[in-house]
């Protein structure tokens, strides 16, 4: 019987309050994501981030490209993090972006990881990508 | 000169242990062999050893001595599962020693050569896992030949392993004919700064000179009365040629091996690079690069830019790591465009067309049971060719071989370089007009 109760709860609300709340609604997308958002220092995903993050996901964290990856400038802390550790510290939010940027400013772009990755994951257009942001 | 139209005898898909088995099987036989490979698939993502088939049939407390050997295993499994491609090669089984030997003898600078009993190698893990062969780096950790006390070792300040779990694997066979055992800490790889040092940087490391004789010393240092061999993390040198072990083995004065990996793998970028070595000084042209516009034998096909016109194809593009085996909304095989079939568990009846299902609905939630999804692959018939959505043969001179070809679950059933070895050796040479 609850089951339909929320059902119907459920109902309810994307017939009459939601679309309410849509004539209600001011600013760009945008602007209302940096409303809810900003305090959580997330910030907005771009269509090109969106396409990049999107082949990234074929990643499953073998680790081969590592073993292309010198990593040469680094410092031994950063290099044991490892390349792709900064992607996904840029999966989360800019606080912990700062701590994969280390690793990203140390790609010496040798694409050196690019041919062994086994997925297809673009690694230098990612990097690329999220060395710019 | 590129642009140049290539004519061969036979094209292989793929440049993992199928692919790579069945080329050097068609080469051997002086074909011309064209092998197209597009990255490392799961071949380089192995962690060690070389699992052919272990005995179904036997409890887990019988001892190491009483089990059965490889191919009667392999008969075994060939005898309980319905779907795996033992069973449909069931009559060929005698040869499967055969493609073994073949395969490992290929290999021989990085393998071990395989005796008909399983080797018991540690993992990372805490377990003895059964293996007919395994890198040469990692033999003289067999189990059930090491006789005093076997000493495993991880790194001081090193989180990568954990040599008390790594030993507790031991523990648990020890009433089985397995050593007894102690785990150390060797105080190498330490920085002032306390990182890390990753898998393939330490094995490089170990390949300078005199690092490995140092890491003997400090073996040596930590050796008691009565330890017969020490074990050691997966990242004693990519190239075979560095012999880390033997010099780490020299230098302490007794037998060192490699417990198996976890990724990144060492052994497996190992193993790949030794693949690739092979491949090379035996005449096998491979081309870098995806298979596009290929509609089969004597059809043109685009291989990394080059056209290729082959007489035979042998398909082993693997499963999902290596891409042969596509999850685009529905589960597909990307090059032939074959229909792909699951046929363990509830999806064993071939009429089911699952394939159009969302691969999430393909697994169960009771995590001991056979995985439809884990198994799905292509349907072949016993010569390997595989078959139409009617369960036709698509074309005489394609075949499969490997993880593409449906029924077994390389990452759990414990036959997938077997299956790869066996099914390449045999498609490969079938490619090549010779008896299989």
């Amino acid at each position: 019987m609850s089951k339909v109760r929320s059902y119907a709860w459920l109902a309810w609300r994307a017939v009459v309050p939601h679309p309410l709340r849509a004539l209600r609604r001011r600013g760009t997308g945008e602007e209302r994501f940096l409303a809810n958002y900003a305090a959580e220092r997330l910030a907005p995903t771009s269509l090109d981030a969106r396409a990049v993050a999107e082949a990234a996901s074929a990643c499953i964290s073998c680790g081969l490209c590592e073993s292309g990856c010198a990593l040469r400038s680094a410092i031994p802390a950063v290099r044991s993090l490892g390349l792709h550790a900064a992607f996904r510290l840029h999966a989360k939010s800019d606080e912990m972006r700062a701590h994969g940027a280390d690793a990203l400013a140390a790609c010496a772009s040798c694409t050196g990881c690019e041919p062994l990755c086994p997925t297809g994951v673009p690694i230098t257009r990612l990097v690329r990508l999220l060395a710019a942001r | 000169m590129p642009g140049l139209r290539i004519e061969c005898d036979v094209l292989v898909v793929g440049g993992g242990m199928a692919g790579a088995t069945a080329a050097l099987a068609a080469r051997e036989g002086g074909a011309r062999v064209v092998l197209a490979s597009k990255a490392p698939g799961s071949t380089g993502l192995s962690g060690g050893a070389v699992s052919v088939a272990q005995d179904p049939a036997c409890m887990p407390d019988t001892p190491f001595a009483a089990r059965s050997g490889v191919v009667e295993s392999a008969r075994r499994i060939a005898a309980t599962r319905p779907g795996h491609p033992y069973r449909l090669l069931r009559d060929r089984l005698d040869r499967l020693w055969n493609a073994i030997e073949f395969a490992t003898g290929q290999l021989s600078a990085v393998l071990a050569p395989p005796t008909g009993r399983n080797r018991w190698i540690l993992t990372p893990f805490g377990h003895a896992h059964p293996a007919a062969t395994c890198h040469r780096t990692m033999a003289a950790g067999d189990l059930a030949e090491v006789r005093g006390t076997l000493l495993v070792c991880g790194f001081e300040g090193h989180l990568g392993w954990d040599p008390g779990l790594v030993a507790s694997g031991a523990e648990r066979v020890r009433s089985l004919g397995g050593p007894a055992s102690r785990h150390v800490l060797l105080d190498m790889f330490r920085w002032e700064d306390g990182a890390l040092g990753r898998p393939f940087d330490l094995a490089r490391m170990l390949e300078a000179p005199g690092a490995a004789e140092e890491a003997g010393r400090v073996l040596r240092r930590v050796l008691a009365r009565g330890d017969a061999a020490a074990v050691l993390p997966p990242v004693l040198g990519i190239d075979p040629e560095g012999r880390v072990a033997d010099r780490i083995a020299a230098e302490a004065g007794i037998p060192v091996a490699e417990f198996l990996s976890d990724l990144p793998s060492v052994p497996g970028l190992r193993l790949h690079r030794a693949v690739e070595a092979r491949l090379a000084a035996a005449g096998v042209e491979v081309l870098r690069g995806e298979v596009r516009a290929g509609a089969g034998p004597d059809l043109p096909a685009t291989v990394g830019g080059r056209e290729v016109v082959a007489r035979s194809w042998v398909l082993a593009s693997g499963r999902f790591v290596g891409g042969g085996i596509e999850r685009r909304g529905e589960l597909r095989e990307g090059i032939l465009g074959l229909p792909v079939l699951a046929s363990e568990g509830p999806f064993a009846d071939p009429s089911i067309r699952f394939a159009t299902r969302p691969p999430a609905s393909l697994t169960l939630r009771d995590s001991r049971a056979p995985q439809p999804l884990l198994a799905a692959g292509l349907r072949v018939d016993d010569a390997l060719h595989p078959l139409d959505a009617e369960g036709r043969v698509l074309h005489p001179r394609v075949f499969a071989a490997g993880a593409v070809v449906g029924g077994h679950d390389p990452a759990s059933d414990g036959t997938g370089m077997g299956v790869a070895m066996f099914t390449g050796w045999l498609a490969g040479r079938s490619a090549a007009g010779r008896d299989a």
